[in-house]
């Protein structure tokens, strides 16, 4: 264990360092989430105003602000750039001076990520965290923090996490047979977006969609934390997404590295 | 032809210090410090001359070539070339010079040779006749007919060297920059481009100003030299008149017999030079003397190690330039490395 | 002004031949823009199954406007989308030296090097919503309307590009400036809903300082209810004048900065 946390130390790092030399960048991204999420704030004041209702599918407009906020704010903390990593690296070559190193090579990339995922949540889920229930508290006159909560959703935010970098490992690899990296990246975003719930509630989409989306590894990697955070689960529920989100890590854990098998076996044809 | 007059450059640059600890504290309190990379550059190159122009890295060579070149503007003095001011007239000025850097490209990458010729065509408006002429030119001195319908990407390192030397040259310009152009090339292909080089200045009368760290470029290229370390010009002459002010160091080898040995401390030791005069080098059974025959003559220093040790054999050899510029560097320092 | 288009034309042949070579890429990368976009619209589909207006404004109105507001977006994204380049690395690896030793405006060089066909995505999904809505959308069509509001495309298209001209400049002085872009660049969301659901100080902001909401919603009301065109249509033309001729003198500042890189 000691050994593991020497070899690995240096990546986590390594991707502290890397967020805060590149600090611009990130906030350029955080705040163009946040602008996101004013424009989502003022469509869904809209919606409300027009439908005069006070809930719309279930959600109240105080649950919906929490709602994208704290989705923007996970996608963060679970953001993995592994996929345009690994895929620069197979295109230029580098990937070679991973292999190299007496390492695990895709430990060494979720070391370098996870040291990033911290930093992003500390100067910013955490703030964004904190804003939310300052939030509530001016909008329901009591304070409507669950503990309990809160911890459940980190675990679950954990496994968001797992879930998204596997999948983003495994997408990489497209790199092996497409050029244009940048293009098919915005392809998975939105796919990934669309399907996680983080565009669009998944409670608002038709029942079949939702059940089947509910099941599928995406719903995971956004909406199941969220959800837990909101206190919207009942207890067995609770664990029945928990259990899926493990399952689904478990699963997507062992297909990248099937995927990373043939990959270095490619790699070994090709000559790198 | 070319003036430079009192270039300076100055950079400003951000510190880091190592280690997690420097990245937070730069978060928080960016240090910044003013570089300066070219300091007073003067210097004054006539028509039709190469001029060499060397320091090591991170002299300024660089920068200096960039203000000439209208890239970068001086943060004081002015250049004139051709009686323009690079930074005022850049659209014209640009005109009368090709630009070649070496680390660099200005090749189209996916697409085959041709096609950047053809594009620079425009850009440069050539005409049509002029333009086949042109090639025809480029194409006896560079030889690029064998990779001229391959894409860029797939060109060897020499071979885009002399597709990029083409492409600025495709103008007829009446100054051509060459920052490093022969960076990484093999000895066979470096011979090429220097010929390239001294034909184009030959037919053309082109102004050279080419930028090395590989002497025998400056050996078999330049009429002169000018040479800055830190920023500073610290030689302006011809490579000759250099050889001969710094050229008087002399090496000899001598293969000493290994039964009587030679003690190098106490060999030194009974030399009256300074450390800045003599080398001494001892590797197995050759012994290496490199020390300035205007300090001791190489007599002396003869006799002398003749007398201290039994000699098998003996070689010596000149100065070469390279030995130079290294004193030259250490001088324009101060001497303080 | 001749001889900048026939450069154009041989930089955008240059470009398509390069597009030959890597077609697939190139369909992947259209075909991301166009999901992309759609998966966009299917949410506004979500919102209307559940009430019949939004701001005043009905479903086929509301697609209008969003699916207009692309059409400026992708023909600014088709035209110059190089200047992303600029602000992310160009500048930052000393690249941009190329552009200043060439005797072309630098600044029309870099944008006429890139012809971003992934953009075909989104004039694609712009124009099929247009399609879509249009004649549900009650448009007050006559021939001066429909002058004006085409007219009104390419300003609108320029104010974008204006924008990324001022942001992928301050990467003269601070080397990098894609987070600028990206972030400002980011604020066209803006542009795709009615300014009327904005509180004061936002619609105050994407109307004048970061001005999108020029680059849809205004020209889109105008055909829709064909009012005060000399805002909605004028408007357009004054803003994108206005902030060209700011990203050029922002522009030529930077060029004087240039630092370069390296050696």
């Amino acid at each position: 264990m000691n050994k593991i946390r020497k070899q690995y130390f240096p990546f986590m790092r390594a991707g502290i360092q890397s967020v805060i030399a590149y600090r611009m960048n990130f906030i350029g991204f955080v705040i163009g989430g946040l602008v996101y999420c004013f424009v989502m704030y003022y469509l869904w004041n809209a919606v409300f105003l027009s439908s005069g209702s006070d809930t719309f599918m279930g959600f109240s407009m105080t649950d919906m602000v929490v709602y994208l906020f704290l989705s923007n704010a996970t996608g963060e903390i679970t953001f993995s750039s592994v996929s345009t990593d690994i895929g620069e690296e197979i295109r230029d070559g580098s990937i070679s001076m991973r292999l190299i190193k007496p390492v695990n090579t895709d430990m060494s990339y979720f070391a370098t990520e996870i040291g990033g995922s911290i930093i992003r949540f500390v100067v910013f889920a955490l703030p964004v965290t904190i804003g939310i229930e300052i939030y509530r508290y001016c909008m329901l006159g009591r304070i409507m923090f669950e503990p309990v909560n809160f911890l459940l959703y980190l675990l679950s935010a954990l496994l968001a996490y797992i879930i998204s970098f596997r999948v983003n490992l495994c997408f990489g690899f497209v790199a092996f047979y497409v050029k244009n990296l940048w293009g098919i990246g915005i392809l998975k975003n939105s796919i990934v977006n669309f399907l996680s719930g983080s565009l669009i509630p998944l409670a608002f989409m038709p029942e079949w969609m939702k059940t089947i989306l509910e099941y599928m590894p995406f719903s995971s990697m956004n909406y199941t934390p969220v959800m837990i955070y909101m206190g919207k689960y009942g207890t067995t529920e609770l664990f029945v997404r928990l259990a899926v989100q493990a399952v689904w890590a478990l699963l997507v854990y062992g297909l990248s590295k099937l995927i990373w098998f043939g990959a270095v076996k490619k790699l070994c044809v090709q000559g790198g | 032809m070319i003036y430079a007059e009192n270039l300076r450059k100055e950079f400003t640059k951000n510190i880091k210090e190592p280690g997690l600890k420097g990245s937070f504290k730069s978060l928080f309190k960016p240090k910044k410090e003013i570089v300066v990379a070219a300091d007073d550059i003067s210097f004054h190159v006539p028509q039709g001359e190469i001029l060499g122009f060397i320091g090591p890295n991170g002299a300024g060579k660089s920068t200096v070539i960039k203000m000439l070149t209208g890239i970068l503007t001086p943060t004081s003095g002015s250049c004139r070339i051709n009686g323009k001011i690079p930074q005022n007239d850049r659209k014209n000025y640009v005109r009368e010079i090709g630009v070649v850097f070496g680390q660099r490209t200005q090749l189209w990458w996916d697409l085959p040779l041709l096609e950047t010729y053809t594009v620079l065509k425009e850009i440069y408006e050539v005409e049509d006749s002029k333009f086949k002429k042109r090639m025809q030119f480029l194409n006896d001195i560079l030889e690029l007919q064998d990779f001229i319908n391959s894409p860029v990407r797939t060109l060897s390192l020499g071979q885009r060297m002399r597709a990029d030397i083409a492409a600025s040259m495709l103008h007829s310009p009446k100054v051509l920059f060459l920052d490093e152009p022969t960076i990484g090339l093999d000895v066979v292909v470096k011979d090429n481009i220097r010929r390239a080089i001294m034909k184009i200045n030959k037919e053309e009368k082109t102004t050279v100003i080419l930028t090395t760290h590989d002497i025998s470029d400056i050996e078999l290229l330049c009429d002169r030299i000018v040479m800055i370390d830190k920023g500073k010009n610290v030689y302006d002459g011809s490579l000759r008149e250099l050889k001969k002010n710094f050229g008087q160091m002399r090496e000899l080898s001598f293969e000493v017999d290994p039964i009587s040995g030679l003690d190098v401390r106490k060999f030194r030791e009974n030399i009256d030079l300074s450390d800045e005069d003599v080398i001494i080098k001892n590797d197995q059974n050759i012994f290496t003397v490199r020390f300035n025959s205007e300090a001791m003559p190489v007599g002396d220093m003869l006799n002398y190690t003749l007398s201290a040790a039994k000699i098998k054999d003996i070689s010596v050899k000149d100065a070469d330039i390279e030995e130079i510029i290294r004193r030259l560097y250490k001088e324009g320092a101060g001497g303080n490395e | 002004m001749r001889r900048a288009f026939k450069i154009y034309r041989i930089l955008v042949a240059q470009n398509l031949k390069r597009i030959m070579e890597y077609k697939a890429d190139f369909l992947t990368g259209a075909v991301s823009f166009l999901i992309n976009q759609a998966i966009g619209i299917a949410f506004i589909f979500i919102i209307f199954s559940q009430i019949p207006a939004l701001a005043g404004f009905k479903l086929e109105q509301i697609v209008f406007i969003y699916g207009f507001s692309q059409v400026p977006k992708g023909l600014d994204h088709l035209l110059t989308d190089n200047l992303w380049s600029v602000g992310y690395f160009i500048i930052r690896k000393g690249d941009f030296d190329k552009y200043l030793t060439r005797p072309i405006n630098p600044l029309f060089h870099v944008i006429a090097e890139t012809f971003q066909v992934d953009a075909v995505g989104e004039l694609a999904v712009g124009i099929g919503l247009i399609a879509y809505s249009a004649p549900n959308a009650g448009l007050y069509i006559t021939p001066l309307s429909v002058t004006l509001f085409v007219l009104a495309i390419p300003f609108a298209a320029l104010i974008y590009t204006s924008i990324k001209i001022i942001t992928s400049a301050f990467a003269f002085w601070i080397k990098s400036s894609g987070f600028i872009i990206q972030m400002v660049y980011g604020m066209n969301e803006f542009a795709k809903y009615p300014t009327t659901i904005y509180n004061n100080a936002v619609k105050l902001f994407v109307t004048y300082i970061v001005p999108f909401a020029f680059t849809g919603y205004y020209p889109a009301l105008y055909i829709l209810t064909g009012e005060n065109p000399l805002f909605n249509i004028g408007g357009v033309v004054a803003v994108s004048i206005v902030f060209f001729v700011i990203s050029i003198l922002i522009w030529n500042r930077g060029l004087k900065a240039y630092e370069s890189a390296g050696s």
